[in-house]
């Protein structure tokens, strides 16, 4: 029974890192609709940037996220606003040329570094929390609390405030939100630079527990949309919940199955999903089609 | 044959063009068949005089795969304007078929092909129809997924894959073993499969499933309510378009002799490769994947060797630049491009 309870504590630990990559990629994806597959590279930009931190300045990753945070922001809505915006009504190029931008970043990257794997350590990293003979590390416990604390604001934010609600009316119909007088792009530029600076918030906070490489973000990203699928495109809540179905998903399967199969297991889930409920588990009904509809 | 003679003649043209041309004409696969064959022709001509230089040969053997699974995946990539990034797991079901029979049961390669093809169809239908539900970009995701999914089951399945090690044939030569020392015979293979690909790409473009394809891609609504059954269209289109990709995992599967999951199934070298060349060369045209393949692979191949040794990645640095460049820029890829200077030299005439 021991044993169960440590894989569900790992699967919520895991499920936490998945939940804070998939925020920021539900808002791109969700929200913008924008198929973004670079989404793993601002992580591992994120991890990146906050190594640079710790190497030149000696500054803790969680202190270098207020510098790598807004550093990525700005990166994303000068991207969104060179390659992105041009080819609003072209989902599908979108798609090819964030496959480029993917490349292009994560082989930059690569040239920089000459590809050697680096890791650092906060004071956290040794920290183990034991609770009724369950084992939680202190890093990935701040992850978890990180992805509660930036779903909780993002969706505050969503709902409540005045920006927020442009972003969701112009997710609804861009047409009528322009006739409105929301200024759209600029809606898009900001949304597609909070989603990528959430991305560097995930990677600066993976940085204590993984190794950095440039091929980190793949290892991320394929997770995260199936997270943003199965919890419901633009739904904060579904990014959650989807979150921590697939941590659950691949502790389980991984432990008790094969650790070979889990990624099959976890995209099984995701395609049963599609085949039942297309839409997520908590996104509206033909969420999956509306973004098109208006795109083309 | 210079590519202004293509585009003279209408093969670069889309269909929509097509019916165009003429009031009362319609473009039929008899008047595609002279640029066909010239096509052919023309590179069997160029495998002729290269015969001799293995390095510009094997440029060309790996082009004419490519290009033939690029014109294979644009029957419902191009066509159809389904995204699929998932044809790597096709191409890997067609090698590991031919493989498997060939090593265990010392079945000839050329009579696999046959059952390569069905199962490659069989599993593109069943994996496909939930898979359609989605649209567009939701689509491509969902492929990508499968692609995972193909990758895990791989490595994990090693009775037939070998898991990471990969899968081996021993060398026999023989016409029967489809295992040549001519290292020509390879690039006659490979234009064949190109040949057989443009082949079915013709026929279909001007056949009902053509057109009832580009229906679905253009407005799907529109096509249902004109009574097009939409599903099923996708559904032929995907199984065509898999069964022909399959064909190409089993001639891939006998001139390398051997192949590995992590290689076979790459995202970037083989599921995301093929789109690319379709678009570089030009989407939904019948020869612009051919024409993507021709430019794309030896780039690669050239980028490998003189970027790569430079700078760690220097070489896919320059290709994804080009990725972005093109996706915004040239959005119609080089045969639409070769449309544009087409139309405007003949507007000055």
């Amino acid at each position: 029974m021991d044993q169960f309870f440590n894989v569900v504590a790992l699967g919520m630990l895991l499920g936490g890192t998945y939940a804070l990559v998939s925020v920021g990629l539900n808002l791109i994806f969700g929200v913008i609709r924008i198929v973004n597959f670079s989404q793993g590279e601002f992580l591992m930009l994120g991890m990146y940037g906050a190594y640079l931190g710790y190497s030149t300045m000696g500054l803790d990753p969680y202190a270098g996220a207020f510098i790598v945070v807004p550093a990525l922001t700005l990166l994303g809505m000068v991207v969104y606003w060179l390659v992105m915006r041009p080819l609003q009504n072209e989902p599908m190029m979108q798609v090819f040329a964030s496959f480029g931008l993917l490349l292009l970043i994560q082989n930059v990257v690569l040239a920089i570094t000459g590809g050697v794997g680096m890791s650092m350590n906060t004071p956290f990293s040794q920290v183990t929390l034991t609770i009724a003979g369950v084992q939680f590390s202190a890093t990935r416990l701040i992850i978890l609390l990180a992805a509660l604390v930036a779903a909780g604001g993002l969706g505050l934010f969503l709902a409540k405030t005045n920006f927020g609600q442009a972003i969701r009316a112009v997710a609804q119909d861009r047409m009528a939100a322009q006739l409105m007088g929301i200024n759209v792009e600029r809606t898009f530029m900001w949304s597609f630079g909070i989603g990528t600076g959430l991305a560097g918030l995930a990677g600066v906070l993976l940085t204590p527990i993984y190794t950095l490489s440039p091929q980190i973000g793949g290892n991320f990203v394929m997770a995260a949309f199936a997270v943003v699928v199965l919890g419901g495109l633009g739904s904060v809540l579904g990014a959650l919940v989807g979150g921590f179905i697939v941590g659950l998903t691949e502790a389980f399967a991984g432990y008790y199955i094969d650790p070979e199969l889990k990624h099959a297991v976890i995209f099984i889930v995701f395609i049963a999903v599609l085949l039942i409920k297309p839409s997520g588990l908590f996104g509206q009904a033909g969420a999956e089609e509306v973004g098109l509809r208006e795109q083309s | 044959m210079s590519n202004l003679d293509l585009a003279q003649s209408g093969a670069l043209g889309d269909s929509r063009l097509a019916g165009r041309r003429g009031a009362a004409e319609v473009w039929t696969v008899a008047n595609e068949l002279p640029t066909f064959f010239a096509v052919v022709a023309a590179i069997g001509l160029a495998v002729y005089l290269l015969s001799n230089q293995f390095f510009y040969l094997n440029l060309l053997t790996m082009a004419l795969l490519f290009g033939g699974l690029a014109v294979s995946w644009n029957i419902i990539g191009g066509f159809g304007g389904q995204f699929s990034i998932a044809h790597s797991v096709f191409f890997a079901i067609g090698a590991y078929t031919a493989g498997n029979l060939y090593k265990h049961f010392g079945v000839s390669p050329w009579i696999a092909i046959l059952p390569a093809m069905l199962l490659s169809a069989a599993v593109a239908a069943i994996v496909s129809w939930p898979v359609f539900r989605l649209r567009g970009p939701f689509f491509a995701i969902a492929t990508m997924a499968l692609t995972e999914v193909a990758i895990a089951f791989a490595m994990h399945w090693k009775a037939v894959t070998g898991g990471a090690s990969g899968l081996t044939i021993p060398y026999r030569a023989g016409l029967e073993n489809m295992i040549f020392q001519q290292r020509w015979a390879y690039a006659a293979l490979f234009l064949g499969y190109l040949a057989v690909t443009l082949l079915t790409s013709i026929v279909i473009l001007r056949s009902r499933l053509g057109y009832y394809l580009q229906a679905v891609r253009d407005n799907d609504k529109a096509a249902e309510a004109s009574g097009i059954p939409i599903m099923w269209t996708k559904l032929k289109g995907m199984a065509i378009s898999a069964a022909l990709t399959g064909i190409g995992g089993v001639f891939f599967m006998m001139y390398v002799r051997i192949v590995e999951p992590a290689g076979l199934l790459s995202l970037f070298d083989v599921g995301v490769k093929i789109p690319l060349i379709a678009l570089i060369g030009g989407i939904s045209t019948i020869y612009g994947p051919l024409l993507g393949a021709l430019i794309l692979v030896p780039l690669d191949h050239w980028l490998r060797a003189f970027m790569g040794s430079a700078v760690p990645g220097g070489n896919l640095i320059v290709l994804g630049l080009i990725l972005v460049l093109g996706s915004l820029f040239m959005k119609k890829g080089v045969a639409g491009a070769l449309r544009q200077v087409y139309r405007a030299w003949s507007r000055q005439q």
